[in-house]
């Protein structure tokens, strides 16, 4: 008697769950909130597109002036001009290789401190933008909802960008310096392993 | 514990596991109109980016050329919403959406001071192509005056209250552009015109 209604209570329950299971969305993204998701991780997953961010805010900040203000404003557009030039399908010559070495050499400038003019320093992360922007950008069309995407990936480079001009602002403590130029190094670092696994050198 | 209490129990405990949002009544209400008429916008990722790149500027502008917004883009997408009702206007093509929010988010990010008048004529413009945008989600059986009213309470109350956030964040209105508070709002302005740039792009590209 206790064993049947033990199985009358359990064909019960495994009915009640399926009439009231709702669709799984665990791995397939899908409309606003998916696009969003993918857009806000791209540059955050991708351990080359997130080094790089933060040494240009970095750099940004050690450079000052109108460094500081222009960086946040201007390189959101110039990154996109990469991404349209991503959406059209039109290839950069090795994109890899080239993020990559924005890596090192951004973290080289942050570690060796180097005082650039600010026209050279904005021509060069213009240069290393337009790649970056590029290899998001390729993946925009694809995306469960294009527009969530943009705004996903915008987004997560402004914050990484400001989370680099944070970093930059220890200098004002005592020893923040060195704490820098620490990242920087091992910022330069990665983008050196990064740029040697692109040539196809490392595993 | 009895074995029926205990089943009983488990069954409740799933029932509340996999509840979800009860929204049966939203639609026969009487109401329903005017809420569908102010909730679409506020679901739909164009409106929102649109809506919040336009009161971002009024707001950077200050509270003089601000306030007209209140009043004009209401306006402008009731008349995008009658004139999609009354004489089938098509919805903008999305390079056109594309590149508005672009030239706001330029705006924005240049610190621009533009005159009132201009201002609330791109507000007038984005109210009536967004009020048209809207309008697809009319069927027969819509009260049109419920939606429109929702739809302008809607916009009525996100330019207001994105324009008095930035009103406050910018506090004093004298302080430069170049403070960081002003760097910030700028910084959202070359965001929305990135954002703007890669979807009159991706037009391009379809």
């Amino acid at each position: 008697m206790m064993r049947r209604n033990l199985l009358h209570s359990a064909c019960g329950v495994v009915l009640l769950s399926v009439l009231t299971a709702s669709p799984g969305f665990a791995h397939e993204q899908t409309g606003v909130g998916g696009g969003l998701a993918a857009g806000l991780l791209h540059p955050l997953t991708g351990l080359d597109h997130l080094v790089a961010m933060v040494a240009v805010g970095i750099w940004g900040a050690q450079l000052g002036g109108a460094a500081i203000w222009v960086l946040p404003i201007v390189f959101p557009l110039v990154m996109a001009l990469g991404a349209v030039v991503g959406i059209l399908k039109i290839g950069l010559p090795v994109p890899e290789l080239v993020i990559a070495l924005s890596a090192l050499v951004l973290g080289l400038a942050v570690a060796l401190r180097v005082r650039a003019p600010f026209v050279l320093a904005a021509a060069v992360v213009a240069v290393f933008a337009i790649f970056h922007g590029h290899a998001h950008g390729a993946e925009l069309p694809s995306a469960a909802n294009p527009l969530a995407y943009g705004c996903g990936f915008v987004v997560a480079t402004g914050l990484l960008h400001a989370f680099g001009i944070t970093i930059g602002a220890l200098a004002r403590w005592p020893g923040g310096e060195r704490v820098i130029q620490g990242v920087g190094a091992a910022i330069a670092a990665l983008g050196g392993y990064f740029l040697v696994t692109s040539l196809g050198v490392a595993a | 514990m009895s074995l029926r209490l205990r089943t009983s129990l488990l069954t409740a405990l799933l029932l509340l596991t996999q509840m979800q949002i009860a929204d049966a009544h939203i639609v026969s209400a009487r109401l329903g109109d005017f809420y569908a008429g102010a909730l679409h916008p506020l679901l739909t990722l164009q409106d929102v980016v649109a809506w919040a790149a336009l009161g971002l500027l009024a707001g950077s502008l200050g509270a003089a050329s601000g306030r007209w917004l209140v009043a004009v883009f209401p306006l402008g997408l009731c008349l995008g919403l009658a004139l999609a009702v009354a004489a089938g206007l098509a919805p903008t093509p999305p390079i056109v959406d594309a590149v508005t929010v672009l030239v706001i988010g330029l705006l924005l990010a240049a610190a621009l001071r533009i005159p009132v008048a201009l201002l609330c004529m791109l507000a007038f413009v984005l109210g009536v192509m967004r009020g048209v945008a809207n309008a697809g989600e009319l069927v027969p059986q819509t009260d049109r005056v419920l939606y429109a009213a929702g739809l302008a309470s809607a916009g009525y109350v996100a330019i207001t209250l994105i324009m008095a956030l930035v009103l406050t964040f910018r506090r004093p209105e004298t302080e430069p552009a170049f403070s960081w508070r002003g760097i910030a709002v700028r910084a959202i302005g070359g965001w929305l015109a990135a954002i703007g740039l890669m979807m009159a792009g991706l037009s391009l590209a379809t």
